[in-house]
C-alpha cells in the first residue's frame, strides 16, 4: 500500500490541488458545488494522515521487538524533494574565476518533509478538524457570493498548515508560517466590504508581522550559530553550545514568533478581532489549527529550549500570564465568539506553561491539550456559529436566551463542549488539563520549583475561571427565558444536517478522545519517539506517585465543580446577584479592567500605533509637499519650452515659407564659411 | 573667359533669376493659383540650371533629370489644382489666408492690415447700355474719351 513517503507528499498535495481547482473553476463550472473538491481532498488527506500515524506506530512497535536497537531513539523519515537554495561555500568568482572561500559553510536549503510522531499527530489533528469544518461550511456559507473563494482559501490554508508541520528546516517552516498568516488574513477579511472585517484582517497581519520579525531574526541567529537550518543538524549540534548566550537569544526570538502566531501576551490583541471572519474560519484557524503553530514550533525546538533553561522560564511565565489574562477578560465579554477567542488565548497559555516546564511529561501534556483543545474549541465555535446562523447573525449573549428547546442538537453538543473544556471528569478536557497540572506539580519539586509552584496555583485559579466563563454564556444563551432577537425573524430553527453532523462528530471526539489516549497511554508513548524529544528522554523524569496523581485530579475536579456551580448560581437565578457582584468587583476596578480587556488596545494605540502613524503622516506630507512638487516642476519644463516655440505655428503659409528660406540661407552660410 | 563658361554663367544667372522671381512671388502673393504658378517658375529656374550644367559637363544626366522634373511637375500640377479647387469650394475664396485657422491653438488670429485708401478719383462712369431700340444719349464729354464710338 502507501508508504510513508507517498503519504507525506499526498497529505499537503491534495488540498493544494483542490484549492487550485476551485480557484480555477469556481466561478464558471463549480459555482454552488465549489465545496466538492476541497471537502473530498480534506477527507482523503485525513485518511492519509491516519494511515501515516498507523505506519509510524508499526515502526515503533518493530523497534520495541528488535532487541538490538536503542529504545530511546526517535522514529523519523525525511523526504527531500529538491534543493531549493544551494550556495556552496567555495565559489569561483564570476569574472576572474578565482575560487574564494568566505568560510560561511554551504548554504543548502532543501524542500524536504519529515514524518515523525509529532508531525503525524499534528497532521491528523489538522486534517481531521479542517475536514469537519469544511463539511460544516457547506451549510454555513451556502448562498454567500464568495462561496468558491472561501473553499479555495480553506484548501490553501490546509496545504500551508500541513506543510508547516511537516517542514524539515527552519526556512521552509518560516515560508509556510507566513503562508498560513496570509490565509488567516484573507479569511478574516473574507467579508472585506465590512470595514470592521478589513481592519481586523489588517490588524492580525500586522501584529503577526511583529512576531515574524522575531522569528526571522531567530533563524538568522541559528544560521550564524549552527551553520545549518535543518532541524536534525541544529538539534544534534545544540549540545556543543550548551550555556551559550546565543542559544538563549535564539529561543527568546523564536518565542516572539510563537507569541505572535499563538496570540500570547503581549501580542494576543489580534485574535479577538479576528472573530470578524466567518465562524468556520474562527473555528478552524483561530481556535484549532493555525494558532497552535506557535505551540508546535516551541515543541519542535525542544532541544534548543532544553539548552536554555532561562528561555524556558520565560515561555512558562508568558504562558501563565496569558492563561490568567485571557480567562479574566473572557468573564465579562458579551460577544459569544469573543468569549471563545479569549478562552482560546487562555488555553494556548496553558499549552505554553506546559511546554515551559521542559520535561517530557510537560511537553506531551501540552501537545495532548493541543489535540483535545482542537476538538472542543472547534466544537464550541461551530456551536456558536450554529446559534449565529439561526439567530440571524446575532451573537450578543445578552440578546439571546432559552434556545435549548429550539436547537436541541446545538444545545447538547455545546453542552458536551462546555463540560469538556471545563474539565469534567471523564471528558477530554479533564485528562489534558489534569496532565498539565500534573506536569506543573511535578516540576515544582525540581530546580527552579518556586516559579512553577506559582504557575501551578495560577493555573488552578485559571481552572475556576474557565468553568465560570464558559458556563456563563452557556446558561445565558440556552437556558432561562426565551429571548429571540428580531433579526432571526419568527422561524428560529435548528441548523441543517451538514452543520449538525460535524457538531455531533466533534462532540463525540471531545467526549472520548482524552479518555482513549489516557487509558491506552498511547499518546505520550507515541510522542516520546519524536527525535526532538530524545534529549528529554535521556535526562529522564521522576516517576509520579499515584497519590500525587489522585490529589491533583481531585483538586482540579473540586475547582471545576466550584466554577460551574458559581456560574449556575449566578446565571440560572435572577440577574440581581450578577449586578451586585459586578458592582462589588468594580470597587477595585476589576470589572472595568476585565470588561475593557485590560485596555491593551488603547495603550497600544497611544504608544505604538499613534507615534508610527504620526511618522507615516509626516512622511506622506513630505512626499506630497517636497518630492511631488519637485517632480511636478520638472514636468513643467517641456511644457514651458513648448509654449516658447508655439507662436511659430501661426497658420500663415507665407510665414512658413519665409522661415524655410531663412533656414536654408543660414545653412548655406554655415556651409560657405 | 572661356566661351563655354561664359555661356554657363548666363544660363545660371537666368535660372537664379527665375528661382528668385518665383520665390518672391510665392512669399508675397496670397492667391493660391498665383502661388502655385510661382512654384512652377522656381522649378523651371532649377531645371534650367540643371540643363546648363548638363551641357557644360557634356553628359545627359542633367537633362534626364529635367525630363523627370517636367513629368513630376505635371503630376504635381494635377494634384495641386485639385487641392486648390477643393479649398476654393470650402471657402469660396482663393486667399490662402482663409486657412490660417489651422494654426496652433490659443495663438492670436491673423488680421489683414487695413488696405490703403484707393484714390477714388474715378473718372466719369462708363455709359450704361440703354434699353433696346432706343438711341443712346451722348454725354457731353463722351467724345473726349471715346472718339471712335
Amino acid at each position: 500500500m502507501f508508504d510513508v513517503q507517498t503519504l507525506l507528499i499526498l497529505i499537503p498535495a491534495l488540498p493544494l490541488a483542490a484549492a487550485l481547482a476551485t480557484a480555477a473553476l469556481g466561478t464558471r463550472l463549480l459555482r454552488d458545488r465549489s465545496h466538492v473538491p476541497v471537502v473530498t481532498a480534506l477527507v482523503l488527506s485525513f485518511a492519509a494522515s491516519v494511515l501515516l500515524v498507523f505506519q509510524l506506530q508499526e515502526r515503533i512497535e518493530e523497534r520495541a521487538t528488535q532487541p538490538g536497537s536503542s529504545q530511546s531513539a526517535g522514529v523519523e523519515e525525511v523526504v527531500a524533494r529538491w534543493s531549493w537554495i544551494n550556495v556552496p561555500d567555495a565559489m569561483p568568482h564570476p569574472v576572474d574565476g578565482r575560487v574564494e572561500t568566505p568560510g560561511w559553510g554551504n548554504f543548502n536549503i532543501e524542500v524536504s518533509l519529515r514524518a515523525d510522531p509529532l508531525t503525524a499527530v499534528m497532521l491528523a489533528m489538522v486534517t481531521c478538524i479542517s475536514a469537519l469544518v469544511a463539511i460544516y461550511s457547506i451549510g454555513y456559507m451556502r448562498g454567500d457570493p464568495g462561496y468558491w473563494r472561501f473553499f479555495a482559501y480553506v484548501g490553501l490554508f490546509v496545504f500551508s498548515m500541513t506543510m508547516l508541520v511537516s517542514a524539515n528546516n527552519f526556512l521552509l517552516l518560516y515560508v509556510f508560517w507566513e503562508l498560513v498568516g496570509l490565509c488567516s488574513y484573507l479569511l478574516i477579511g473574507f467579508w472585506y466590504e465590512r470595514p470592521a472585517a478589513a481592519a481586523a484582517g489588517k490588524k492580525a497581519f500586522l501584529v503577526n508581522r511583529i512576531g515574524d520579525v522575531g522569528f526571522a531574526l531567530g533563524i538568522f541567529l541559528i544560521w550564524t550559530t549552527f551553520g545549518t537550518l535543518d532541524f536534525g543538524g541544529v538539534f544534534q549540534s545544540v549540545g556543543q553550545h550548551a550555556g551559550d548566550w546565543r542559544v538563549t537569544a535564539i529561543c527568546l526570538l523564536l518565542l516572539i514568533g510563537a507569541c505572535g502566531k499563538s496570540a500570547q501576551f503581549p501580542l494576543h490583541v489580534w485574535l479577538p478581532d479576528a472573530m470578524e471572519g466567518p465562524t468556520p474560519v474562527s473555528a478552524l484557524i483561530h481556535a484549532a489549527t493555525m494558532v497552535t503553530a506557535g505551540v508546535y514550533m516551541v515543541a519542535r525546538c525542544t532541544p534548543l529550549f532544553a539548552a536554555a533553561p532561562d528561555a524556558q522560564y520565560v515561555v512558562a511565565v508568558v504562558g501563565g500570564v496569558t492563561a490568567l489574562l485571557g480567562a479574566i477578560i473572557a468573564i465579562t465579554q458579551t460577544d459569544l465568539k469573543r468569549i471563545l477567542a479569549y478562552s482560546t488565548i487562555s488555553h494556548l497559555g496553558y499549552m505554553f506553561v506546559a511546554l515551559g516546564t521542559g520535561t517530557l511529561l510537560g511537553i506531551t501534556a501540552g501537545m495532548f491539550h493541543l489535540i483535545t483543545h482542537a476538538f472542543f474549541k472547534a466544537l464550541l465555535f461551530l456551536g456558536a456559529g450554529s446559534v449565529m446562523h439561526a439567530a440571524g447573525g446575532v451573537i450578543d449573549i445578552r440578546r439571546l436566551g432559552g434556545l435549548r428547546r429550539r436547537m436541541p442538537v446545538t444545545y447538547w453538543t455545546f453542552l458536551a463542549g462546555c463540560l469538556s473544556i471545563a474539565g469534567v471528569v471523564p471528558l477530554a478536557g479533564f485528562w489534558s488539563k489534569d496532565a498539565i497540572l500534573l506536569s506543573l506539580h511535578d516540576r515544582s519539586g525540581l530546580f527552579g520549583g518556586g516559579l512553577f509552584e506559582i504557575l501551578y496555583l495560577t493555573t488552578l485559579l485559571g481552572v475556576v475561571l474557565i468553568d465560570f466563563y464558559m458556563f456563563r454564556p452557556f446558561f445565558l444563551v440556552f437556558h432561562g427565558k426565551e429571548k429571540i432577537p428580531p433579526e432571526a425573524g419568527n422561524h428560529l430553527h435548528e441548523s441543517p444536517g451538514s452543520m449538525t453532523a460535524p457538531l455531533v462528530v466533534l462532540a463525540f471526539g471531545s467526549v472520548v478522545v482524552g479518555a482513549y489516549f489516557e487509558w491506552t497511554h498511547g499518546f505520550a508513548h507515541f510522542l516520546s519517539f519524536t527525535p526532538s524529544f530524545e534529549c528529554l528522554a535521556q535526562s529522564g523524569h521522576t516517576a509520579i506517585g499515584t497519590a500525587d496523581k489522585w490529589r491533583v485530579a481531585a483538586i482540579g475536579s473540586v475547582l471545576t465543580a466550584v466554577g460551574v456551580a458559581t456560574a449556575a448560581m449566578l446565571y440560572l437565578g435572577s440577574g440581581k446577584a450578577v449586578a451586585r457582584l459586578a458592582r462589588a468587583m468594580n470597587v477595585f476596578g476589576l470589572y472595568s479592567l476585565s470588561y475593557g480587556k485590560f485596555f491593551f488596545d488603547p495603550i497600544y494605540n497611544a504608544f505604538v500605533v499613534w507615534p508610527l502613524l504620526s511618522v507615516a503622516r509626516l512622511a506622506a506630507w513630505f512626499d506630497c509637499m517636497a518630492i511631488d512638487s519637485l517632480v511636478d516642476r520638472c514636468g513643467r519644463i517641456p511644457k514651458l519650452a513648448g509654449a516658447a516655440l508655439r507662436p511659430a505655428q501661426n497658420g500663415l503659409v507665407q510665414f512658413y515659407a519665409l522661415a524655410m528660406v531663412f533656414g536654408v540661407l543660414v545653412l548655406l552660410g554655415i556651409m560657405l564659411m | 573667359m572661356h566661351p563655354e563658361i561664359a555661356l554657363l554663367n548666363d544660363f545660371l544667372l537666368v535660372g537664379a533669376a527665375l528661382f528668385g522671381v518665383g520665390l518672391i512671388g510665392f512669399v508675397s502673393r496670397r492667391n493660391m493659383i498665383v502661388m502655385f504658378l510661382s512654384v512652377e517658375i522656381m522649378l523651371q529656374g532649377v531645371s534650367l540650371s540643371l540643363a546648363a550644367w548638363g551641357r557644360f559637363h557634356n553628359d545627359f544626366g542633367g537633362q534626364a533629370l529635367v525630363l523627370f522634373i517636367i513629368a513630376v511637375a505635371a503630376c504635381e500640377a494635377a494634384v495641386a489644382l485639385a487641392l486648390i479647387l477643393t479649398l476654393f469650394h470650402r471657402r469660396c475664396s482663393l486667399d490662402i489666408a482663409a486657412w490660417h485657422f489651422l494654426r496652433e491653438a490659443n495663438q492670436p488670429p491673423f488680421r489683414d492690415a487695413p488696405l490703403p485708401e484707393e484714390p477714388s478719383e474715378r473718372l466719369e462712369p462708363w455709359p450704361h447700355l440703354p434699353p433696346a431700340g432706343a438711341r443712346p444719349e451722348k454725354f457731353g464729354e463722351e467724345d473726349k474719351y471715346r472718339p471712335k464710338v
